[in-house]
């Protein structure tokens, strides 16, 4: 930025909502026109797919299974909706963030790489507003992957295995709209609890002018906090870390609900979105702009 | 450029740009911010727990009446409980397997996986939360919520079951079982482990009398509740427990809370209720049937009785945290904190058995012989007159000669014990 531009704009400008919105739809068009990003979808849609069709193959043997979720699939045998719990509990760890951290990472790093930055920063925009579109933009496509996981796998779950009435892990029994209705609550919570990982992206991203660079830090990071996560020598750090109640998503699908590691989750991811969205806008909105 | 710029363009009187003082000021923002989120997380909970309650100055045989008098019949909350015995893990898989033979009902291997034995066995490791409910001496239930897994003991009148979400399946007892009546104090349902603060605290207050000082320290707030602190020694030396403090409702004696310190300093146990409502428990809450699809295995109460004098006698032990064996041939030596109990190590060949009906994880030892007494030798320390397994309550000490003499005593007490010395 120079001195001229300073100059030019001294003055305090109207900000619409209707001026907000065009950037946040431009923003929005931009994720999701992107090849990158049907295919980053798609692949998230075969996952349950893929997990449902090996569970029928192995109705049998219902222990089997390592990875995120092993004691969610004696239920998926018995009823469909349940792929959707196991599909998102195998997502979570691994591919919703890897996905997250792409499109996050890549957010500003990658229009500073392709030179279109600049463009972005010459329209009356204001650098404030256009991080904040595309945080939003990030948050949208959150619930987008989180989406694709959870329908694809409802619809996989109606194929190939019965529906009705659902049993929760605390051994209850629920009718099929409270059972939908959960899904949906699960899959919000889910969605949200990527946040702090979209923050942290768009930070990243601000750093440096290659996305590359951007989305390979975000998701190495993504990778290093799990694994942090895993020791348990570590229990002082282990709550702080914002993948820790991830799975917490769980604790809804017992009766009655309990949502005190819920709670937790969503007041890290806060707290998260609070330090990593305003490092970001400390550090996007007094960077010099040259590509 | 941004109305930030502007404003800030003019604070700076008006010097149009500086880049790097601007930068400072900036990157100052998200430190700030995330200084007050950590003074947020670290105050709250400091504030919040300090500031006991004032409450009237009780005697310590007054708290423990309260306690023994409470009438309250039903309550529901979450129990935290943390337990840090520094057990090696494959001595609580080993005896896993011993328990699950005491208690008769080895024979059936799909079944054994919904057995409360050896999940509450589990507790002795790390932290879980507990979800209690209780309605007088008929109605209990227990919810274990385990990462993205459950299990769940509820009994209603004649009718208990156990259920295991990991495994889809479910053990149902019908029959009142010998070991309780009616009359006796709520427990918790199918074990005498501790599960709830109630339980655990009855035990110590009950069975140490004499060789037990109970002193009234002070006050506290537990779960939003008002309580006083009781804090019972022991009297005798030789004891690995330092200190038990139970927190006592002061509305209607309930214990809340209780944390049992070692010698050492360290806290081996602390269970406490989170959240508590002495509100009646809806009566859904005890209905249970088996889920749509459970393996479901069926037993009667006679033959549950006989799983519970074992397990009647194993919970007796546990307030101290011992974890007796229920087999034959055991004696108590001693009474109160220093009490040891002792036994005869089964021979190698029926001990292979015993570790393949624990829990599946166990499974590696089917097919190779285990002699019990190498596999102790193997992770005790050589000590005058046998092997000692140490943990940071129980010591155990097996002697040459293949006796076993357990207690949350030191070692020099266990070979007193023992004859060795």
């Amino acid at each position: 930025m120079s001195q001229a531009e300073t100059v030019l704009v001294a003055g305090r400008r109207p900000q619409t909502t209707s001026g907000f919105l065009a950037l946040f739809r431009n923003e929005l068009h931009l994720t999701f026109r992107r090849m990158r990003t049907k295919v980053l979808l798609a692949i998230l849609a075969a996952l349950p797919i893929l997990i449902g069709v090996i569970v029928k193959l192995n109705t049998d043997s219902p222990r089997g299974g390592g990875g995120g979720a092993p004691s969610f699939i004696a239920q998926t045998t018995q009823n469909g909706l349940f792929l959707v719990f196991t599909a998102l509990a195998v997502a979570l760890p691994v591919f919703l963030p890897m996905t997250v951290g792409v499109v996050a990472g890549d957010s500003v790093a990658g229009e500073a790489a392709t030179g279109t930055l600049r463009y972005l920063l010459v329209a009356p925009a204001g650098r404030t507003r256009l991080l904040a579109a595309k945080f939003t933009a990030g948050l949208v496509f959150c619930l987008a992957a989180t989406a694709a996981v959870a329908v694809t796998a409802l619809a996989t779950g109606a194929t190939l295995f019965p529906l009705g009435e659902v049993t929760l892990i605390s051994g209850d029994t629920i009718g099929f709209t409270d059972a939908l209705l959960r899904a949906v609550l699960v899959a919000g919570v889910v969605a949200v609890s990527l946040a702090g990982l979209v923050a942290i992206g768009l930070f990243v991203s601000t750093l440096t002018g290659s996305g590359i660079a951007a989305m390979a830090a975000t998701v190495g990071l993504v990778i290093t906090v799990q694994i942090l996560d895993a020791f348990p020598q570590l229990d002082a750090v282990r709550p702080f870390l914002f993948t820790h109640y991830w799975m917490s998503f769980s604790d809804l699908l017992r009766e009655p609900m309990y949502w005190d590691g819920v709670w937790k989750d969503l007041g890290l991811q806060a707290a998260y979105v609070a330090v990593f969205g305003s490092a970001a806008w400390a550090r996007f909105s007094s960077r010099d702009i040259s590509a | 450029m941004t109305n930030e710029t502007a404003v800030e363009d003019q604070l700076d009187g008006g010097v149009p740009y500086r880049s790097r003082r601007r930068t400072l000021v900036r990157a100052g923002v998200p430190v700030a911010v995330g200084a007050v989120i950590a003074a947020g997380v670290g105050l709250v909970p400091a504030l919040a727990a300090d500031s006991p309650p004032d409450l009237p100055q009780l005697s310590a045989e007054q708290v423990v009446t309260k306690v023994l008098g409470s009438d309250t019949q039903a309550l529901s909350g979450t129990v935290s409980v943390s337990t840090d015995l520094g057990v090696p893990s494959q001595l609580l898989g080993a005896a896993a397997g011993g328990l699950g033979a005491a208690a008769g009902h080895g024979s059936d291997q799909g079944g054994a996986s919904a057995d409360p034995q050896s999940k509450l066995l589990g507790l002795l490791g790390g932290d879980q939360t507990l979800r209690v409910a209780v309605d007088g001496p008929d109605r209990q239930r227990v919810d274990l919520m385990e990462n993205m897994a459950g299990y769940t003991l509820v009994r209603n009148g004649d009718q208990s079951w156990a259920w295991d979400s990991s495994t889809n399946t479910a053990l149902h007892m019908t029959g009142r079982p010998a070991g309780h009546t009616g009359a006796k104090a709520p427990k918790a349902p199918l074990t005498g482990v501790p599960a709830t603060p109630q339980e655990a605290a009855r035990q110590f207050l009950t069975g140490s009398a004499g060789t037990t000082s109970v002193t009234v320290a002070g006050t506290a707030n537990v779960a939003g509740q008002k309580a006083y602190q009781l804090s019972v020694k022991p009297t005798q030396s030789g004891s690995t427990v330092s200190e038990v403090r139970i927190s006592v409702a002061a509305d209607n004696g309930v214990p809340l809370a209780v944390v049992v310190k070692s010698t050492d300093g360290s806290t081996v146990l602390d269970v406490h209720f989170t959240d508590v409502s002495f509100a009646e428990p809806t009566a859904k809450t005890f209905d249970f049937t088996a889920p749509k699809g459970a393996k479901v295995t069926e037993k009667k109460a006679d033959e549950a009785a006989a799983g519970h004098d074992a397990q009647d006698k194993k919970g007796d032990q546990g307030g101290k945290g011992d974890r007796g064996k229920g087999h034959d041939g055991v004696n108590v030596i001693g009474e109160g904190w220093t009490a040891v109990v002792s036994t005869q190590l089964p021979t190698g060949v029926e001990a292979p058995a015993q570790g393949s009906q624990g829990n599946g994880k166990q499974g590696k030892q089917h097919g190779r012989p285990m002699n019990p007494q190498a596999l102790v030798k193997s992770l005790g320390k050589p000590v005058g007159g046998g092997t000692l397994i140490s943990t940071k309550v129980v010591n155990v000490l097996l002697t040459d000669d293949g006796r076993v003499f357990a207690g949350a005593v030191t070692l020099p007490v266990l070979q007193h014990a023992a004859g060795v010395n």
